[in-house]
């Protein structure tokens, strides 16, 4: 059984379709990487899958169960962790607190309001585990809102993983950094979703070709392929989608 | 840990010294008053400051909490209910609790302008009911109850003033701890992140409207606690205690103070309490300076007194904060000479016979007494306009040192 399998997925805003009947199948442990041109819908097909909007017909099962009519925080819940686009942190909270934040849930802690954060050794010692991997330690007082971008990208990441989610989504992890950056960030990003099933969104080439096992091409709110780096890269179809800018060598 | 409970403690001395300083009976009202608001502050704060709910109906659970905590007062002095007025603030805080949990019911589903509209709805409901159920609300006069029935609290009837003082003062400091505790804990912490970024809380799994209903919850609480502090001191309490007016006037003492903070809503429940019972002996004005106060607040402190103070920070830091002082002190002299020939105007614009200002005699109707008092702000003005270069050169001289290590670091 897939870990996440979408069937004939579509959505539509008023009359446009955005998503046109889109299936894909998952597994456990594998990492997947969406590409496509520019309005393709992947973002709109990452919205879909977390939650945030509904669909207008098709399902989606997380581990064996629908999870399409649920809100985005009971996916959360069931362990679908997502990062986004742009990036969407607690701006006035200090670092740690969004990272603190982050592990709430999957901890136990739900809405207690009768326990104390100082206290909680366990929870206090995981997130600076976690600020270590992101490479934010020193950070950890500063409101995340004074972050450097690539800081705040990383952040972005962290508050994403930090759960313990078993599929992580992430939406342009290194858009916008310099190469330096997204050399850092593609490490970090090996490093923290080790183990774990991953789909990513992501422009460029050589990261997705790097890190991918499989790849889905979306043209138009449809898939055209899904299949191994190797054989996308010789696909006819997709290489018409995009003139020419798979490099052929990467 | 240390450092906190030294504060804690440092808070408790300070509540029950300030009765032997401020022993007249004026002085004594004043911080009776003090008690009460600086709890409906900050149960306000954990709304606006805290959950990012900006409330315009706040005091329908300080009022409710009043309410009923005077008709339980009527109800000991039949001797239908036997307890203690000193848990009189209980009961405020569990009919707070209950309207809230009824009201945050549909009103968290949304922050922002909704939640805004509906709380300003409510408000004017409760206002509309309480004419309509007079049995309950006393109609226009109100309910009046008596605190010294019950069962004496160790010998304490609360007959005096200062008794009161020392029950509210207590609660306070209950009230107080517990709210900052509220911060500490898991939901306090999410109601942050729900105010910072609703849609991202969403995704590590937490429900907004939840995490916005407890927060809502516990300010309906301890508004309702303050309600019942309410209802002990007056003895009385309206329907004015629980419409848009004392509604607004939280939020004023809570902006002022600064919303940002947790210390920020004492200090504006204790700079409006205080413009409220000196000011008003003084001038029919206040209201208007207090308009102008929070006007000049929202425009150049939008952190409120407390996002001034901690402004100061690194100079602190730097020990440079001497450095300031004269700056300071050169530029509060000509603004306090601008600000009393306002103050001056604007008693002058509405006064019947002659005005004993400042030992001068002005009257409205003399522009020799209009010149002085505009020569006077004139003077104040150039004189801030020059003293300003100062003081930004001073603190940029403050404050640079911490600027140093801070650059280099984000250049890293």
């Amino acid at each position: 059984m897939s870990l996440l399998a979408l069937d004939s997925v579509c959505k539509s805003f008023g009359s446009t379709q955005i998503i046109r009947d889109v299936s894909l199948n998952i597994e456990a442990g594998e990492k997947h990487a969406i590409i496509g041109p520019n309005g393709a819908g992947k973002s709109t097909l990452f919205h879909l899958i977390s939650g945030r909007y509904p669909l207008s017909s098709g399902g989606i099962q997380f581990k064996g169960e629908a999870i399409h009519n649920l809100p985005p925080y009971e996916i959360a819940r069931r362990g679908l962790a997502r990062s986004f686009q742009v990036t969407n942190i607690f701006h006035r909270m200090s670092v740690f607190e969004n990272i603190r934040c982050a592990l709430l849930w999957s901890e136990g802690y739900r809405y207690a309001f009768w326990k104390l954060l100082g206290r909680q050794a366990e929870l206090n010692r995981k997130t600076h585990e976690m600020l270590e991997q992101i490479g934010l330690a020193d950070k950890a007082d500063l409101p995340s809102g004074e972050l450097a971008y690539a800081q705040q990208r990383a952040l972005e990441l962290g508050i994403a993983v930090a759960s313990g989610a078993e599929l992580i989504m992430l939406d342009e992890p290194v858009a916008g950094m310099s190469n330096s950056e997204a050399e850092n960030a593609v490490a970090l990003i090996r490093r923290i979703t080790e183990g774990k099933t991953l789909i990513m969104v992501e422009h460029d080439m050589n990261i997705v070709f790097d890190i991918a096992d499989r790849i889905s091409v979306l043209v138009y709110g449809e898939i055209i392929a899904t299949d191994k780096p190797e054989s996308i890269r010789s696909n006819a179809r997709v290489q018409e989608a995009y003139l020419g800018e798979v490099p052929s060598d990467a | 840990m240390k450092k906190n409970l030294a504060l804690w403690g440092a808070y408790a001395l300070i509540l029950l010294i300030l009765p032997s300083v401020f022993s007249s009976v004026l002085g004594i009202s004043i911080l009776n008053q003090m008690t009460i608001w600086i709890i409906f502050a900050l149960s306000y704060n954990m709304m606006l400051g805290q959950g990012g709910m900006l409330s315009f109906g706040h005091a329908v659970y300080f009022g409710l909490g009043g309410f009923m905590s005077v008709h339980a007062l009527n109800l000991i002095a039949d001797e239908i209910l036997v307890f203690s007025v000193t848990l009189i603030p209980l009961v405020g805080g569990a009919f707070g609790l209950l309207a809230a949990l009824f009201i945050g019911s549909f009103s968290t589903r949304k922050a922002g302008t909704v939640f805004a509209m509906i709380s300003l709805g409510i408000g004017e409901l409760i206002v509309a009911l309480s004419l309509i159920f007079v049995d309950f609300f006393g109609g226009e006069a109100g309910v009046s109850g008596d605190r010294t029935y019950g069962p004496p609290f160790f010998g304490v009837e609360f007959l005096q003033d200062s008794e009161v003082y020392y029950l509210g003062a207590f609660w306070l400091f209950v009230a107080t701890l517990l709210m900052y505790l509220f911060t500490q804990t898991p939901a306090g912490r999410m109601a942050n992140a729900v105010r910072d970024n609703p849609e991202r809380a969403e995704f590590i799994g937490y429900s907004t409207r939840r995490v916005r209903f407890i927060t809502f919850c516990a300010a309906g609480l301890f508004a309702g606690v303050a309600g019942g502090l309410f209802a002990i001191n007056y003895e009385f309490i309206t329907e004015e205690n629980l419409n848009a007016l004392t509604s607004g006037r939280v939020l004023l003492m809570a902006y002022i103070g600064g919303l940002g903070f947790f210390i920020g809503p004492i200090i504006g429940a204790v700079i409006l309490t205080l413009m409220n019972s000196l000011l008003s002996n003084y001038s029919e004005m206040w209201m208007l300076y207090l308009g102008i106060m929070f006007l000049l607040t929202v425009m150049f402190l939008p952190k409120g007194f407390a996002g001034f103070i901690m402004m100061h920070r690194a100079a602190w830091a730097n020990g440079r904060l001497g450095s300031l002082a004269l700056p300071y002190f050169l530029i509060a002299v000509p603004a306090s000479v601008f600000l009393l020939a306002f103050v001056g105007m604007v008693e002058l614009s509405h006064a019947d016979e002659l005005l004993h200002y400042l030992g001068m005699s002005l009257a409205a109707d003399s522009p020799v007494s209009w010149l002085v008092l505009l020569i006077m702000a004139g003077g104040g003005a150039i004189g801030v306009r020059l003293a300003r270069a100062r003081l930004s050169d001073a603190w940029e001289l403050a404050n640079a040192a911490a600027a140093g290590p801070q650059s280099q670091e984000a250049q890293r």
